[in-house]
């Protein structure tokens, strides 16, 4: 393995810090549409049951991770209503598989997306969405040259704390997915095990020293992006 | 305001009152799997002797790391020998008081009334038998998995169902899976299956199918009086009622596990 020799990373650390990353991804990819929806949703409309979908939405914020895994794996798992009908209708398994990794972290992220692109609607001042309607668009149309566009920072900051928090997500992972080496044994699931193992805590330290600076170049991209995007807004604002 | 208070008052008492030392108390650390046993046992000795026992349960890897990072019981029982020698060795018990005081089974359970037939042979077709997952404690580093591993490489049926494990953190979230049905079998101890009734138990393993499952207890510290009694009386007779009710065996040779 190149890899291996360029990193020094052994290979089992290294198929935990791959999966860990295409969780993250696949987690993020999975996160975004619904999140800015339902951030647009709570921040526009208002409807009967609002409160009760915000609070439906925040609530793996309050539960352990352990029992918003459990409840996913009742729902998920092979004789769950909706694991039993993935299986037979798209042949697809969620708990135990690397898919449940990424519905675990998606689920306990989703509260952070919303949360972000919400706050970063409420802050956009309604007279430039009234001023696009007046000028002839669509609701669509101004969606997605006026709110979207000036809540991008916002949203951004959402997929940035979902990708976050999908690389550190332990708990609801491991209850859904469980544990298994190469498919669902993501970063911390690997420190666990270490920490686990009598004098495995060399091993486990170096783990964490690997997350960490995963962790810190992410957010170091993330910060160069949105100062990027923030001079593009500022400056298309002056023009 | 007055609730805010009573709560801070409590918080505070708990902080001052942790570590008396004028004590008629015992502090036990113990393995997750005893907490219904020991915990029956420590109300009996509670209730006759008027000595208080507080047990703190978890996995007996955390309770070791934090024995060694400072956590000062009297007692310590470990679900397995390793955490104990990992303990005895940075010279944080009492090796003389070391002995095994429990001994477990493995069991394979399967959903209640959903227990097919299971021969413990290498001819039987175990991974034909299984449909879906196969629930263990993760075999790396949960006891209990790794005991399930050795029986399973004993009958040569770990190769067979290697792709279809459902590896849990800990030996009772394995029995939650089975309870649910996420897995359609499982290989836990017998107390487990003794304490759940949603699994039915399959087949004991034969018990030259892994190592002896043991559970050594040793001192932490010099005990006082009412250690010295709560120990004694994990060996008596009423004791010893409890821990058979909640399946748990005695070790084979009593003496065993004594330096």
């Amino acid at each position: 393995m190149t890899v291996e020799t360029h990193f020094g990373l052994t290979p089992a650390e290294w198929e935990a810090l791959a999966l860990s990353v295409r969780v993250a991804v696949w987690c993020v990819v999975t996160v975004a549409a619904p999140g800015i929806l339902c951030g647009w949703v709570l921040s526009r409309r208002d409807f009967p049951g609002k409160t009760l979908l915000d609070g439906l939405v925040h609530v793996p914020l309050v539960l352990p991770p352990i029992v918003t895994g459990y409840l996913l794996l009742l729902l998920l798992g092979p004789r769950g209503p909706l694991g039993s009908w993935l299986d037979s209708v798209f042949g697809l398994r969620v708990a135990f598989t690397w898919l449940g990794a990424v519905a675990a972290s998606a689920v306990v992220s989703f509260p952070l997306m919303v949360r972000s692109v919400r706050l970063a609607m409420d802050l956009v001042d309604p007279r430039l969405e009234e001023a696009s309607t007046i000028l002839g668009a669509g609701p669509w149309r101004r969606f997605r040259t006026v709110t979207l566009p000036l809540t991008l920072p916002g949203v951004l900051t959402g997929l940035i704390l979902t990708f976050a928090r999908s690389l550190g997500e332990f708990g609801a992972t491991i209850t859904l997915a469980g544990n298994i080496a190469g498919e669902t044994r993501t970063m911390p699931l690997a420190v666990f095990n270490l920490v686990e193992t009598p004098g495995a805590e060399g091993s486990a330290l170096r783990l964490v020293l690997i997350s960490v600076v995963v962790s810190l170049l992410s957010l170091i991209a993330s910060e160069i992006l949105s100062r990027r995007l923030r001079r593009r807004l500022g400056g298309g604002r002056d023009a | 305001m007055i609730a805010a208070g009573a709560v801070l008052a409590l918080a505070l008492g708990s902080l001052c009152c942790g570590g008396s030392d004028g004590r008629e108390a015992v502090s036990v650390f113990s393995a997750s799997s005893t907490i219904d046993a020991l915990g029956e046992a420590a109300a009996m000795f509670e209730a006759e002797r008027g000595v208080e026992v507080r047990c703190s349960f978890a996995s007996s890897s955390v309770l070791a790391r934090q024995i060694d990072e400072g956590a000062d019981p009297d007692i310590f029982l470990s679900a397995n020998p390793k955490w104990m020698d990992f303990l005895q060795e940075k010279g944080l018990i009492l090796a003389g008081s070391r002995r095994d005081l429990l001994a477990n089974r493995l069991v394979l359970a399967a959903p209640a009334g959903e227990a097919g037939r299971i021969e413990f042979t290498p001819e039987f077709p175990f991974a034909d038998a299984l449909a879906g997952r196969l629930a263990l404690g993760d075999p790396d580093h949960v006891p209990a998995g790794i005991y399930a591993r050795e029986a399973l490489e004993h009958y040569r049926w770990y190769e067979g169902v290697a792709d279809r494990l459902a590896p849990a953190m800990s030996v009772r979230a394995a029995l939650r899976l089975i309870e649910i049905g996420a897995a359609d079998l499982g290989i836990v101890y017998a107390t487990d299956a003794a304490a759940s009734d949603r699994v039915e138990t399959v087949g004991i393993f034969p018990e030259e199918s892994h190592s002896p499952i043991l559970y050594p207890v040793a001192f932490h510290r010099e005990p006082g009086p009412a250690a010295l009694a709560f120990m004694e009386f994990l060996t008596s007779p009423k004791a010893v009622e409890i821990f058979a009710r909640h399946g748990f065996a005695s070790p084979p040779d009593p003496e065993s596990g004594k330096p």
